[in-house]
Parts: C-alpha cells; structure tokens; sequence
C-alpha cells in the first residue's frame, strides 16, 4: 500500500494535474484507498465477522436457534467427537475432496494439452468444453439424477448389462463416485483454464530444443511441460480441494445425502442444523470444520510460498 | 511504529466515522422490514401464516367473508411458512398460525410461543380424541391448549379399485389377507405395491410409520422413551432395539412385494407408474391422491388402513393433525385474532375445508366422510383408531429417513436400531441440558 500510494497517479485526476503534484507529498497516503478498503471491511466485519462470531458464541450454548437457551460449556465439542455420524460425514468429505482433485487435475490436464495442440476448430470446440462452467452445479446435477435413475438404467437393461440395471444413485458404496463424475464434469473445465494459462506461458522454443535432441512427446511433457507448469498445477490443487471441502450443491441435486447416510457432507450436517433446532450443536461442527479447513490453508499458503508462486 | 504513522492519515475518529455510516447503512433495510401490522384508523390488521401454499385460493375466499361480517378486521394471508422462525427471532410473528402438528411445533408449544385457547368456545365443539393428538405431546404449563386442530390426515394403504375387482381380492383386514393378497397380485404378474425408495421419507412416513404404528402404541413409546432422557441403552425396555424388532421384520416383508429398481424411482415417478395401473396398492397419504388424479383421471382408487395384526380391531390409520391453529402468545390484536380463530372453527368453513381436501374435520359432530378415495379410513378415525407416525415424534436433527433408507437396502435390522438408539440418546444429552 504505502509503496503503491508514492507512484505518480496515472490518467488526469478531477483537480487537474498540476494541482495533484502540488498536494502530493512523498509520504500522504490517498484517502481515496481507504474509500476503497474501508467500506468493504466495514461490510465484511458486519456481516461475516460479526455473525461468525455470533455463530463461535452459541456453539457454547444449548440455542436451538430461537426461544430460551444457557451455556452449557464445551460439551457440544465433546458430543461432536463421539458422533459417529459427523465423523463419517468429515471421513466421506476428506475421501471426496482427494478423489475429486485428483481426478479434476487429470482431466483438466489432459482437456488442456488437447485444446492447447494445433488441432481443427479449436476454438468451438474450447467453447463446448467450458460450458459446463457455466451452468449452475444445482441444474447440472439434477439433469444427471435425471440420467442416472431413468435413462442410464433403461439403456442398460437394453443392451443386458444387469448391474447397472438399477440406478448407482441407489447403491451406498457406489453413489459417491456418481457425485464424483458430475463434480468432475463441472469442475474440470475451471482447472482446464488455468492449465491452458499455464501452457500458453511455456515458450515453443524450448520444445523445438527438445525436438532437436530427439526426446519423445511423452519425455517432452514429463521432463519439460509438467516442471515448467507446475506453479499451475499447485494453484489448481489447492483452490479445487478447498471447494470441494464444502461440497454442497451437488450432493443435494443427486442424492440428498443418501442413500442410507452415505453421502453426507459434513457442510450438509452443519445446514441442517438450522433447520433442525441443533443450531448450537452444528455450530460446534462449523467452528470444529473451521478450524480445519484454515489448517489447512496454512499448509497450503506455506507450499505455495515455497515453490513462488503468488495466488 | 508510532513515529512512523505519518501526520496527513486521516484520523482515526474519521475512519471510525467511516465505518459507521457503512454499518449504518448495513442496518437500515433491517429496521425497515419490521413494519409492524397492527391497528390503523380503527380497523385491525391480523396477520395469518397459513402452511399449505395449495390452499391459498380458499382461505383467501374466507377471509373475504370473515371480512365482510367483521368490517373492523382486516387479515394478511401469509403461505410461506418458512418466515414464522425469522418472525420469532424478530420478536414480529403473525397473530394466526396454522402449522402441521409434530415434533417442531411441539417445541414451539414447549417454549411458549403460543397463547392458551382453552377458553375459546370453539375449542369445545373440537373431538377431544383429535385434541389429544395434540396434548399428548405436552401442554404448555401443564395444562394449556396451545393449538386447535383444523385438519386432519389420515394415510393408509391407497389401492386400484380396478385391480384388486379384476384380481377378485377383497380389502384386507388382518396382515394374513394383506399377505395373501400380494401373493395373488404377484402371482397374476402384477407388482403389489409400488415403492418408492429413492426418495427417502416415503419409506418413512409409508412403510415405516404403518408398521410400527399399527403393532406398538407409538405415542406411549415415545412417552416412555422421552422420559428416560438421555439415560438410554439399546438393552432398555425403552429402547427402539427392544420395541421395534417385530416391526423391522414386517417392513422387509413389504419390501419384498415391491417392485424391482424401486431404489432408483423418486414420488413422482411413483405418483405417475400408480395412476398408469403399474402396481395395486401405493403406501402413500391423501397428498397423492390430487397427483394421481391428475395423471389419470378415470383412476377409481380408495384407502384402507394396513392391518399388521391379524384381529382387524386392532387396525389403525396414520394420522397427522395437518393444519393446527394457534395465536402467538404476544400479538397485540388478541381480540381480533380470537374472533378470526372463531371463525375458521365454524363448522361451514372447517367441514368445507376438509371436504374439499381429502382430510377429516376435527369437530365432534362432522358429517361421516363420503368421498371414496378416503372413506375406507372413516371407521378408523371415527373410532378414534390411529396414532401419529413414530417418524413424526424424531426430532429434525435425526436423519431418520437416511437411516430407514439404509435398513431398506442393507436389512440389517440390529444395526439400524441401535443406531437409532445411539443418536436419541445423543439428542437427549445435548437438549436435556
């Protein structure tokens, strides 16, 4: 701030030009930065700082979200730990979030070097991949609930493939790779942006020098493309797995957190609670997730400050 | 660090300055929803939040009358139920709620949300078998009437006229004849009832809700439970391992009739293959019936209640009191709000509205229920045979229907209680406090 407010001000102000150099001296800051910080934090302090902290204090009490309450200490901390079923809801979110990285990262590579290569209609074909970023995560996966129970099952009775006869939405050890799928889908094309970024950056000489020394299209991007786009992949790592922490949306649209109590997130269990007259025992939960979820943002702050790169 | 904050920032009380217009701002809008309905020229404005937004056409036509013969009322007709927890937390409920009657709105009753009607002259003209429904869940005070039933649901089995006349199958009274009924419909090719698995409080309030509130008293059940606190274990007489292991065993049974890839087929879906002639019987309540007449309009369908049992007295109807209707406790229009709460218990208006909707009117002396899709409940109700759904008396933090859903497709029963078990006994430690 104090480096970028001495930098002579670009474009003619209101007053005129003389008589900005006039004012300006070597170490006034511009009251018109905080006429652009200030409100905002004022805004963010009242309406997520404040509530946060609203949300920390009744997760110390009894609230049921109206009428009459009392503290009753840390003891919603404690119930939480030995709930079985938020603990499966955090094991499904964590297992989701890695899976769903992992393969959105693949994807997304694999659509980028593609769309990256000197191939025909390349930029309808960019389009038609992006649109899926697009449309909303509610829609998307309600139009694959759609397919999974209804067209999916009949197209498979048809050509006699009886285990896919009857809808993955329904079976518990399966649903979760469903909502992986539509994730994936709709994720995909985000991280595909910033690969191609990424690879639009690497110059072509470097590969006309490969060329030269006869290294293979596949030494070619393991030795030169993956290192070179590497501070991309980690930007990609690390805002996917964030989001899909607080998956939500999706999950709703496709299975609603079942069947059976297999795809609850634990963003859902924390919603429920307000609906659920649990407001203060789920608060517990998002002060708990919380804490979690800034851990590992630490973490990740901590990588990416190690390999350079700026978010 | 002190030297170094140059003289030409502005101050610090501007900055605050600053802040507090935009936090000022920030409030402005909230201040300005609280407008307050209320007295006005002489003439009072009664807020009324309605639950059922299918409805609005109707109450809107009496309230039109009510208007007419009481000049000096006014009433707001407000169908988005989701505004009264927001109402409390303002302090600025409506005067007249109807609400459906379970776990949630006993709560309300429990913290005093409502005011007593005991002493309203309506409230005598009221069944007191409905009333009870109602009671039983706790008085506020002991002894208060916080709610007055105005609608009542019953659900039983729905089945197709036309296919059980076609398979010569009489409507069953004792679980055997349920059993052997679906043995010949299923014999004849045709699918007993028709499930709805993916969409999980249909397994709930259907197959669920039926069985254990046909073979165990469920509103004594969950006294008991309730009473036990959080001081519960699977062995306990109280507990669901216990009480509902006969039940379990019924449901798989049902299950079992339904028919293949009912795990991918949501209430819709249901709504629609039942009007088409796909099954014979549908475990669903009179909310289906507008659907499937819709999609089909010559369907002849009628309900029984599920006889579990094999003496057919012991037979009872699933009910829910639909539409309860209360006054918070703090309105300023009391009066008002009682000649409104008057009126709507009139037997013209709540017989009307009952007639019209599928459902049973609570008042003592109502005409015997003639329309055919609901008639086979009459005797149940009338003879006060019912119980409210176990599903109902869970508090919304279970996620009961998940768990149902889950016993359907892994059967295992033990598990499913004594999960059961565990999450009640969870609830009662964090609310009992």
């Amino acid at each position: 701030m104090t480096t970028t407010s001495t930098v002579a001000k670009a474009g003619p102000s209101p007053e005129g030009p003389a008589e900005t150099n006039v004012r300006r001296s070597p170490r006034r800051i511009d009251p018109t930065y905080y006429w652009m910080v200030v409100p905002v934090l004022a805004l963010f302090a009242f309406f997520i700082t404040l509530p946060a902290l609203v949300g920390v204090f009744f997760s110390l009490t009894n609230y049921a979200g109206y009428g009459d309450w009392k503290f009753i200490g840390l003891s919603n901390y404690v119930n939480i730990f030995r709930d079985p079923a938020i603990l499966q809801s955090y094991i499904f979110t964590f297992v989701f979030a890695l899976t769903t990285t992992v393969v959105v990262n693949i994807v997304a590579l694999a659509i980028a070097l593609g769309l990256n290569a000197k191939i025909k209609w390349r930029t309808g074909i960019r389009t038609v991949f992006f649109i899926p970023m697009v449309l909303s995560a509610l829609v998307v996966s309600f139009v694959f609930n759609y397919l999974f129970s209804n067209t999916l099952p009949v197209l498979a009775e048809r050509f006699g493939l009886t285990p896919l006869a009857t809808s993955i939405l329904a079976n518990e050890n399966l649903a979760w790779l469903a909502i992986v799928l539509v994730t994936v889908w709709q994720a995909a094309p985000g991280a595909t942006i910033i690969y191609l970024a990424g690879l639009q950056s690497v110059p072509a000489e470097v590969y006309e020098a490969a060329d030269v020394d006869g290294a293979g299209s596949f030494r070619q991007f393991l030795s030169l493309t993956l290192p070179l786009i590497l501070g991309y992949l980690v930007i990609n790592v690390i805002l996917g797995f964030k989001g899909f922490l607080g998956t939500y949306e999706i999950i709703v649209g496709l299975t609603g957190g079942g069947p059976g109590m297999a795809t609850q997130s634990v963003a859902m269990r924390i919603f429920s609670g307000f609906t659920g007259g649990d407001y203060s025992y789920q608060m517990a939960n998002a002060v708990i997730y919380f804490l979690i979820t800034l851990l590992i943002s630490v973490i990740q702050l901590r990588l990416i400050q190690r390999r350079g790169v700026s978010l | 660090m002190k030297a170094a904050v140059p003289a030409t920032l502005p101050s610090r009380r501007s900055l605050f300055r600053v802040a507090g217009l935009a936090g000022a701002a920030a409030l402005i809008p909230l201040s300005g929803c609280a407008g307050h309905a209320g007295q006005q020229n002489g003439v009072t404005t009664l807020r009324f939040m309605q639950n059922k937004p299918e409805v609005v056409n109707y109450f809107d036509q009496v309230i039109k009358d009510f208007e007419a013969l009481n000049p000096d009322i006014r009433v707001i007709q407000d169908f988005n139920e989701g505004n009264f927890v927001p109402g409390l937390v303002r302090n600025d409920p409506p005067d007249v709620v109807t609400r459906g009657f379970a776990k949630a709105t006993a709560d309300f009753v429990k913290k005093g949300i409502f005011a007593d009607l005991s002493d309203l002259p309506a409230a005598s003209t009221i069944d007191p078998e409905m009333q009870e429904l109602i009671s039983s869940w706790g008085q506020y005070n002991g002894n208060e009437v916080s709610a007055l039933p105005f609608s009542l649901a019953a659900a039983g089995v729905i089945y197709n006229r036309d296919i059980f006349d076609a398979n010569g199958v009489a409507v069953p009274t004792t679980w055997d004849e349920f059993v052997a009924a679906c043995e010949t419909f299923k014999a004849a090719g045709i699918t007993p009832i028709y499930g709805t698995f993916k969409d999980s409080w249909t397994l709930a309030q259907g197959m669920f809700d039926y069985v254990s509130g046909g073979s165990l008293d469920t509103a004594e059940f969950f006294t008991r439970i309730n009473g036990k606190g959080a001081d519960i274990s699977a062995g306990a007489a109280e507990s669901f391992t216990t009480n509902f292991g006969p039940a379990l065993r019924q449901m798989l049974q049902l299950v079992s009739y339904s028919q293949n890839g009912a795990s991918s087929k949501n209430y819709a879906d249901g709504n629609a293959a039942f009007a088409k002639g796909q099954a014979a019987m549908y475990l669903q309540g009179p909310w289906a019936l507008s659907q499937l007449v819709s999609a089909n309009k010559d369907i002849r369908v009628g309900t029984f209640p599920l006889p579990v049992t094999n003496n057919p007295e012991e037979t009872k109807a699933r009910v829910n009191v639909d539409m309860a209707l209360s006054i918070t406790r703090n309105t300023p229009n009391m009066a008002a709000a009682r000649r409104f709460v008057a009126y709507l218990l009139e037997p013209s208006v709540v017989n009307t509205y009952n007639e019209k909707n599928a459902a049973f009117s609570p008042l003592k002396d109502a005409p015997p229920v003639t329309n055919p899709q609901i008639s086979g409940l009459d005797e149940s109700v009338r003879k006060a045979r019912y119980y409210q759904g176990a599903g109902t008396y869970f508090p919304p933090s279970v996620p009961l229907h998940n768990y149902i859903q889950s016993f359907v497709y892994s059967k295992n029963g033990d598990q499913f209680l004594a999960a059961l078990d565990d999450e009640w006994r969870r609830v009662a430690e964090r609310t009992a406090v």
